[in-house]
């Protein structure tokens, strides 16, 4: 039961970083009907800066955090403007294409300017501190990353329900072209929402990268990985389906690296990938479907 | 010889062979008196030929954008390395080998076949996934299943230490090296011409059909997944042997040997070539080599000043994403969108076609009824359909009227299959149809059009009859329907023949989608508004139009309008649906008189412009009575 409880309080932790990148995902989906494979490049983005601002600055994390979050939100929009922008409303092959090789571009950036080599940053002593209740060990970084995922889901809530961008927002991801003839300004609404997305994976970035501690040109694949599945588990294009998606993924890959026998932990990644592609299979339209009958 | 190249495969296989001959030929050239890394590049540059067509020949034909390619062709390296690694080399670096794969060794052919085999199985179990995912062009869940694959392949190779050497991989030498490379010749022409032949084969010209229009293709009775899994088994094969020849080419395998630097490599190639032409694949990794290779070359040459800035590592990575980057932003179809070179020879050395005489109509076919009963359907709270229901048999033309919302097109997707009923039953002669997928009830002898046109865009006007011909006789005995030329004579298309569909204009594009329903040769065709977005012109053109198709094939007709003016020119018998209910059937005068349907119309015309108020008897009549057919602009103009 102990055990239980402790991998359900790690597997929150892990899978906010994933709920926050899926539900960015998710977000431009509903505005685009695309699938941004370039969004895990917003944390190698911040990897290089939460370097440059700890090692090569000098400045402690109370710095670079939100540098990382702003870094984020910079790229994101500088992704649309640059690819994105220009294949909106093109075949689902096309926009497919264009933002894995947006992906591939940025990484390549990353190669040129700054090599292949890893470069390792501190990471905040607080992120080690474990806290023994009862039986629990909980790492105090899970406590912050559940709390701030908390906080950024709220905000996002907030934004989405309760604001006229929220509510442009979500006609557009129901009917664009209706939304654009009520009077929603595309351009405006599409870019609002990569900056939101920008804004969410920026809130993963610090967090993950304040445990991992490390940056490389392929830092963000990982995340961006986990990201996408979790939005497609939790049904394209829904938004709290992607946050459960994201949360689902993170709790079982936690279960599953505790339960696999000790020869296989090598592939838990691998076998996480080969669960996920069975429960594809068998439920193509994720946990929850978006009500969108096809017209005929 | 003539008649050779004129011909379907002839003149397919004989441009195949050219382009290899162009290819290879080139190559030599350009090797030839270089040092000898330009040979071993040209190799390479034959094997990636291999590679990227065979990833084509899926990608191409399904539209479905696959990662898991370089997984298969990791599997398929491993599996040759393993089987013709020599048995004292094996017993050396895996001495803990399972299955006895340490004790044994088979000649390089055999090992090759094997890992063909080995890893078309594996393919087999990813289709029936990707086919129970329903994968379509530019789905998104196929994407990612392929790309799961390509990452636990992956893993596997890294954590398998047994078998595979984990990350410093399988390093051989299997005696002597590629002995010339007439193997490379020898696969490189094969798989061009088994990509060129499954191309214009009938199960690829499927495969292409659902990738322009999956649920056009289902209502013409396809069924993706066949043509789908088709694609996916014999472009596993190819690249599998493709791997087994870089595999023996580099004396070694390795995770990274297949992984994500390799996809970007060959997706670039298939991309800026087009990925929908052979020829265009090629081309590809001609021009992708060669840009590749001056980059090297300039990233090579130690810089000073400002060109140090661009000559870095990740140059190359910057080069390949950029032109992917570049030719979908601009040019998405690729350098070449579909041409292929035997076209040209089919041109050069076949004769002008005639034009066939237009088809007289069918002997009157024996009856055929289809009776739907008690259709009831909801869309959540909202009951769209309570037990409506029509009867038709294959020797009259049947129409649906009744205001927007009534439930028409419900009503025709529950009978094609497109939608679920709560309850009802549709009979087929004879044959319950409720539960069926649409493209059994298509091949059942129901075929369809869309409201709003679904052609098969890149494909030509006559391909796209042809694919429903294509369909009807695999499925159906054809009691001798007409051709698929007559049929183009006949829908007034046979002047468009071999332009793209997406090219139409309205009018001939709709004609041309009644032509594709006819070419079904169906016991009854569907039609969903067929006059919408017409003038009054063209739609009383659409009534002899309709008329003379299903003449032609026998068919009966299920016609679905709001405009009266036409289903009342055209039916013999007519229902009124309103608010889901069927509220009168009989002969189109009857249902003009008939005070149920006034009051139907009318409530609905009230809230246009025009007369407002209560109901009005004289506007009533003048509703009813409609507009002559030959008078167009009547009163009817207020309904649409």
């Amino acid at each position: 039961m102990i055990d239980l409880l402790q991998s359900l309080i790690d597997g929150l932790g892990r899978g906010s970083v994933y709920a926050l990148l899926a539900l960015g995902i998710a977000l431009i989906f509903g505005v685009m009907h695309m699938v941004n494979f370039a969004h895990g490049e917003l944390i190698t983005v911040g990897a290089y800066i939460a370097f440059g601002a700890t090692v090569t600055g000098q400045w402690g994390w109370w710095a670079a955090a939100p540098l990382i979050f702003g870094g984020a939100i910079a790229t994101s929009a500088a992704i649309e403007l640059v690819a994105f922008r220009w294949v909106r409303g093109a075949s689902d092959f096309t926009m497919l294409m264009t933002s894995f090789a947006m992906h591939f571009v940025v990484q390549a950036v990353f190669l040129m300017f700054l090599g292949a080599g890893v470069r390792s940053f501190p990471r905040p002593e607080w992120a080690d501190y474990v806290w023994g209740v009862g039986g629990l060990n909980i790492q105090v970084i899970d406590i912050a990353v559940i709390g701030a995922t908390a906080a950024a889901l709220a905000v996002t809530v907030y934004l989405l329900q309760r604001t006229m961008f929220g509510l442009s927002l979500r006609a557009a991801a129901e009917d664009f072209d209706a939304a654009r003839l009520m009077g929603v300004r595309s351009n405006r609404v599409i870019r609002r929402a990569f900056v939101l997305a920008g804004a969410l994976a920026g809130v993963a970035a610090v967090f993950f990268l304040m445990r991992t501690g490390q940056a490389r040109p392929a830092t963000g694949l990982s995340p961006l990985l986990k990201g996408v599945l979790a939005a497609i588990i939790g049904g394209l294009g829904n938004m709290s389906g992607a946050v459960y998606g994201g949360f689902l993924l993170g709790v079982s890959e936690v279960l599953l690296r505790s339960w696999l026998p000790d020869n296989l932990a090598g592939v838990t990644d691998g076998v996480v990938f080969a669960l996920i592609a069975l429960f594809f299979i068998f439920r193509p339209q994720g946990l929850m479907a978006v009500e969108s009958a096809e017209r005929v | 010889m003539r008649a050779l190249l004129a011909g379907r495969v002839g003149s397919q296989v004989a441009g195949a062979a050219a382009v290899c001959l162009v290819l290879v030929l080139g190559g030599l050239a350009y090797a030839s008196g270089g040092p000898p890394t330009r040979d071993i590049l040209v190799t390479q540059m034959l094997i990636n030929a291999i590679m990227v067509v065979g990833i084509q020949i899926y990608i191409g034909n399904t539209g479905i954008l696959s990662f898991g390619h370089m997984g298969f062709a990791a599997i398929a390296g491993y599996a040759f390395a393993l089987l013709a690694m020599t048995v004292e080399r094996k017993q050396r670096i895996l001495p803990d080998a399972p299955l006895g794969l340490g004790d044994s060794s088979l000649p390089l052919g055999a090992a090759a076949a094997a890992a063909v085999g080995v890893t078309a199985a594996a393919g087999a179990v990813v289709g029936l996934g990707l086919a129970r995912s329903r994968a379509k062009s530019g789905a998104v869940t196929a994407t990612v299943i392929t790309l799961a694959l390509l990452f636990m392949v992956h893993e596997v190779g890294i954590a398998y230490d047994d078998l595979t050497r984990g990350r410093d991989g399988l390093s051989f030498s299997v005696g002597r090296g590629l002995d010339g490379r007439w193997p490379v010749y020898v696969a490189l022409l094969g798989a061009v011409a088994v990509a060129r032949l499954f191309k214009g084969s009938r199960i690829g010209r499927m495969a292409q059909a659902a990738r322009e229009d999956d649920l056009a293709a289902r209502a013409m009775g396809i069924d993706p997944a066949r043509g789908q899994m088709a694609a996916l088994l014999l472009s596993v094969a190819v690249v599998s042997v493709a791997a087994s020849l870089r595999v023996f080419q580099l004396g070694i395998v390795a995770p990274s040997t297949f992984f994500f630097d390799y996809t970007l490599l060959t997706l670039a190639m298939l991309i800026v070539g087009g990925r929908n032409s052979v020829v265009g694949a090629l081309l590809g990794v001609v021009l992708m080599t060669a840009v590749n290779e001056s980059t090297r070359h300039a990233a090579g040459i130690d810089a000073a000043g400002p060109l140090d800035l661009v000559l870095r590592p990740g140059l190359t990575d910057m080069v390949l994403g950029g032109s992917m980057l570049g030719f979908m932003i601009f040019r998405s179809k690729g350098l070449i969108e579909d041409w292929e070179p035997d076209r040209w020879l089919r041109r050069r050395f076949g004769s002008q076609e005639q034009e066939p005489p237009a088809p007289t109509p069918a002997a009157a076919p024996g009856e055929v009824r289809l009776t739907a009963e008690g259709v009831t359907v909801d869309f959540g709270g909202f009951r769209a359909l309570s037990g409506a229901g029509l009867e038709a048999s294959n020797l009259e033309v049947v129409g649906v009227i009744g205001p927007n919302g009534a439930g028409k097109t419900t009503l025709l997707n529950v009978i094609t299959g497109l939608g679920r009923a709560a309850e009802g039953s549709v009979v087929l002669d004879g044959r319950p149809l409720v539960g069926a997928e649409p493209f059994e009830i298509a091949r059942a002898g129901l075929a369809r059009t869309f409201q709003n046109l679904r052609l098969f865009p890149a494909l030509t006007v006559r391909e796209n009859v042809a694919i429903a011909a294509l369909a009807a006789s695999e499925h159906r005995e054809r009691s001798g329907g007409p051709a698929v030329e007559q049929i183009l004579v006949r829908a007034g298309l046979w002047e468009l023949r071999n332009r793209r569909a997406r090219q139409l204009d309205y009018g001939n594009a709709r004609r041309l989608e009644l032509a594709r329903a006819a070419a079904l040769a169906p016991a009854f065709i569907l039609l969903d508004e067929p006059t919408s977005g017409m003038s009054d012109a063209e739609s009383l053109a659409m009534i002899e139009e309709v008329r003379g198709m299903a003449g032609c094939v026998g068919a009966g007709v299920v016609v679905i309008d709001h405009d009266l003016g036409f289903i009342t020119g055209i039916c013999d018998r007519i229902y009124c649906l309103d608010r889901g209910r069927v509220i009168a059937a009989g002969p189109p005068e009857e249902i003009q008189a008939d005070p149920r349907v006034q009051a139907a119309y009318l409530g609905s015309a009230a809230g246009a412009p025009g007369p407002v108020g209560g109901p009005n008897p004289a506007e009533a009549q003048n509703v009813a009575e409609g507009p002559d057919p030959d008078e167009s602009p009547g009163p009817a103009e207020n309904l649409k």
